[in-house]
């Protein structure tokens, strides 16, 4: 019996780190239950001291889906399958992002989560109960320093995302996102419907397009961070701006280029935080660079100042 | 006539024999030269005295060749000098110390600074407030990242939550 508990206590460790297929499986069953279930839910978004609620509802027979932050100033953003609407009433402003090519909103393939394992170990972990409901811990944890760790909580039943947070390399949490309730099915297409009518209101359309951003490049990459995606688009009013996408199949980190010909304001070049996602800015070659990703602040920063421009060869 | 030497430095010989040893000095005996400027370095390395240019004696010389002989010297000064009188074994291990620390490998030189400005920014970033179009960075930003597939559109809070947020620091 002595000789049994030693090798269990051996074991225990090993295996809450160790590759199981059945931790792959629920991250599968993560994505299939967002891609295909319709629910309606809240959840709260933590970061440091701050918290927020928000509605959630999607409907599947459509493929639409509607976010609502009940919080503080009301805003909503609607996703269609080729178009995300982000209505601001209280600049009655709306912010549209079309879907730009085939690999605009590129996700999680099913096939990429086994790829997944390169840059993070990924076990199971305790079961718990959130909203009412038991949920299985998946936990990715990274293999190196280059990006946080996560701690995945889904429903036992629908496989649907109940807890999502996100951990530092010290294991403290950065961000979290939470359930406090969720109804699967029951979904109408009234409830996906934006709340304002939004007539009249300015239209700010990105007109993104994948676009090769000539002589953009990075001097050094990111271990396991990949482009996924270059395109010309505009941000905000007018500003044209190239945005170069990198992901380790999980985190992502966009590149914005903006020339600083006929700019006004002063740009304000440093680090700046918000729970995971850090934005830190640089000059380049008379351009303003930043880098905006949920990855360390030193990853991010890294990426800024592998940041470089090389006259292309005529 | 090292014995003496030692003596002559230390201020112990009297005048007679002080005279005897500078006799042989002047009349530049090698060995006696040599053994004089060896103690010298040494009283010098001991009480850390500011080491002289090389050539300093030559010049000195030369100096004092192309200068007219002083008629009158001031007598010599009776009193022992201060510093504490080396033995002859003290000698030695200061000559030993001297050597060794003529022959020691010199100091390692110094890391480059050049390599230093690449690592210091990514250390200590400037924190700034988010930019004023955090907004829409955050927006175009959000809608590649993988976690989309998995929690739907709850990222996106991120994209919006920062109009209520004051700038910090």
């Amino acid at each position: 019996m002595q000789r049994f508990l030693a090798f269990a206590l051996v074991l225990v460790p090993l295996a809450a780190h160790a590759q199981t297929p059945e931790a792959l499986g629920w991250l599968r069953k993560m994505h299939d239950a967002t891609q295909k279930l319709s629910y309606s839910g809240t959840f709260v978004y933590q970061n440091g001291g701050r918290s927020e609620t928000s509605r959630i509802t999607r409907y599947a027979e459509a493929d639409i889906e509607r976010l609502e932050v009940l919080d503080g100033v009301p805003r909503e953003i609607i996703r269609t399958r080729d178009t995300v609407r982000c209505y601001l009433p209280g600049q009655r402003v709306v912010k549209v992002e079309r879907r730009a090519g085939e690999r605009a909103f590129p996700g999680l393939l099913p096939e990429r989560i086994t790829a997944l394992a390169r840059h993070y170990d990924i076990g199971l972990g305790e079961t718990r109960r959130i909203a009412g409901l038991e949920c299985q811990t998946v936990a990715l944890t990274p293999r190196d320093d280059v990006r946080y760790g996560y701690k995945l909580c889904a429903d036992t039943h629908s496989g649907m995302l109940l807890n999502a947070v996100t951990v530092d390399a010290a294991g403290a949490q950065v961000e979290q996102f939470m359930f406090t309730q969720l109804a699967i099915g029951g979904v109408t297409r009234d409830m996906v419907k934006p709340r304002h009518a939004s007539a009249g209101w300015r239209i700010e359309d990105a007109a993104a397009a994948p676009a090769r951003l000539a002589g953009w490049g990075l001097s050094s990459e990111l271990p396991g961070f990949q482009k996924i995606i270059e395109l010309k688009r505009r941000l905000g009013d007018s500003r044209s701006a190239g945005q170069v996408v990198y992901s380790d199949g999980l985190a992502a980190v966009s590149v914005f280029i903006e020339s600083l010909e006929g700019r006004s304001d002063r740009v304000r070049t440093g680090l700046a935080s918000m729970g995971a996602i850090h934005i830190y800015t640089r000059e380049v070659a008379n351009h303003v660079v930043t880098v905006v990703g949920e990855a360390p602040a030193a990853s991010v920063q890294r990426i800024a100042n592998a940041v470089e421009y090389r006259r292309p060869q005529q | 006539m090292k014995d003496r030497l030692s003596e002559l430095m230390d201020g112990e010989l009297d005048d007679k024999s002080a005279a005897e040893v500078i006799d042989a000095l002047v009349g530049r005996e090698r060995d006696a030269l040599e053994t004089w400027r060896t103690y010298q370095l040494i009283s010098d390395a001991m009480r850390q005295s500011r080491v002289l240019s090389s050539g300093f004696t030559a010049r000195v010389s030369a100096r004092l060749a192309s200068e007219p002989t002083v008629l009158a010297p001031r007598a010599l000064q009776a009193a022992p000098r201060r510093w504490a009188a080396l033995s002859a074994a003290a000698s030695l291990a200061a000559v030993a110390l001297v050597g060794w620390l003529a022959f020691a490998p010199p100091p390692p030189a110094p890391a480059p600074v050049a390599q230093v400005p690449q690592v210091q920014p990514e250390l200590k970033p400037t924190l700034v407030p988010l930019p004023s179009a955090a907004n829409d960075y955050l927006l175009a930003h959000q809608g590649f990242s993988p976690r989309i597939s998995l929690q739907g559109m709850a990222p996106y809070v991120r994209t919006v939550a920062e109009q209520t947020v004051e700038p910090r620091k």
